[in-house]
């Protein structure tokens, strides 16, 4: 097995061999087979209960900013609660682990360091975090004042600008490991 | 100013595009969009909209449902009939301007016209690839709850299945629809074409070099 390994890299490293598909193939599926276990793992019931605490951390991460500033908000479990009685409830699929999950499948399938690896899905799940506390500050002031356009931003702009960002994030971790030259065939 | 990075450009030319796009698409292209899917799957399906916007869709599955307490024989189901609310619906058609957004923000748009109208072909027919298979898995759903089936595993993987189809794929088919079709922000993104296409330095004597050498003699 590392023998093959071993030579698929080779065979990719040599100028000779037009082999273009090696490694755009290897990424494709250990992208689809790491995207599959995530989420296959995510459904499960212990995990699910996991997603639930999570979920319940960042509401409570959501409501102390609000608080810091200056806002008003008033939190129960996953659900953060507005003086005029709007409340929004952080579910499965809101909090971003579907975003990391595709983050790291791309991270894990690309062909770097393990180090760089460990560094891309630490930072990049923070990074993706950090902006989804964000997304759920704002969506948690458009419904008070609209919710038309609460669910336009909820359902389908936040959750593509999101999409957007890890695919950067992605982006610029593929050049630092390019630039670290800790990626097979690293241009010099 | 010094000149944004490559990655920063693109972050910002996307978000400003997905802001226009999706607001494009809310106000105005919706309804276009929705009519055109309920056309072009309902070649597969029998599907009837409601005057309040919601759809029902029958889908066919041949499957016995065994006798029960309740049900003392067993019945044949031919086919099976649920309630799309407008909004679950509207999720099938919203890829194609994410896409429109991807590919009008990476570089180039001129030269990938090609790509902006195989990729929305392509996204479209994905877009009702994906409403036929969700209505598939809520058919075997219904199915399986009629049943009384205690499966956990085909649960399990229906869970998966419809998970995948409304949280995870409409989202992220369009951005892998435009790293297949679009070459120079795959290029971007992925060094792996970029080394093949233009080789920086190839090894000393090469038989390229000595063949270009042959060519310009007189």
């Amino acid at each position: 097995m590392a023998a093959f390994a071993e030579l698929t890299r080779n065979r990719a490293l040599c100028y000779h061999c037009k082999l273009t598909n090696i490694r755009p193939l290897r990424f494709t599926l250990i992208f689809a087979g790491c995207l599959l276990i995530g989420f296959g793992v995510l459904l499960t019931p212990p995990v699910q209960s996991v997603d639930g605490q999570f979920s319940r951390a960042l509401v409570s991460v959501s409501h102390g900013l609000i608080r810091m500033f200056g806002g008003h908000a008033t939190r129960n479990a996953a659900i953060l609660r507005a003086p005029g009685g709007f409340a929004v409830e952080m579910r499965d699929g809101c909090n971003a682990v579907n975003v990391s999950i595709l983050l790291w499948s791309a991270v894990l399938a690309f062909p770097a360091t393990w180090k760089m690896k460990a560094i891309g899905l630490l930072a990049g799940t923070a990074i993706v975090q950090v902006v989804n506390v964000f997304r759920f500050i704002t969506l948690y002031y458009l419904g008070q004042y609209s919710m038309t356009w609460f669910d336009f931003a909820h359902a389908y702009l936040w959750e593509s600008l999101i999409m957007l960002d890890t695919m950067v994030i992605f982006w610029f971790w593929v050049t630092r490991v390019l630039r670290a030259g800790a990626a097979p065939h690293a241009p010099a | 100013m010094p000149p944004l990075k490559p990655q920063t450009r693109f972050l910002l030319r996307g978000s400003v595009l997905l802001v226009g796009l999706l607001s494009l698409w809310w106000f105005l292209l919706l309804s276009p969009m929705l009519y055109a899917l309920k056309g072009a799957a309902g070649v597969f399906l029998l599907i009837q909209e409601n005057p309040s916007g919601d759809w029902t869709l029958r889908v066919p599955l041949e499957k016995t449902l065994p006798a029960t307490p309740q049900q003392p024989v067993a019945q044949q189901v031919h086919s099976i009939d649920f309630d799309m609310p407008r909004s679950d619906v509207i999720a099938f058609t919203f890829s194609l301007p994410v896409y429109w957004a991807i590919i009008v923000a990476a570089p180039s748009v001129r030269r990938n016209l090609r790509a902006l109208l195989a990729g929305t072909v392509l996204m479209a027919a994905v877009e009702m690839a994906m409403l036929l298979v969700f209505a598939q898995i809520a058919a075997h759903n219904t199915a399986a709850q009629l049943a009384g089936s205690a499966d956990a595993a085909g649960k399990w993987a229906r869970h998966l299945g419809e998970y995948l189809i409304v949280s995870v794929l409409p989202y992220a088919t369009p951005f892998v629809v435009a790293l297949s079709l679009h070459r120079e922000l795959r290029g971007e993104i992925f060094p792996w074409n970029k080394d093949v296409e233009a080789p920086a330095s190839p090894p000393p004597g090469e038989p390229v070099q000595r063949r270009r050498a042959k060519k310009h003699r007189p």
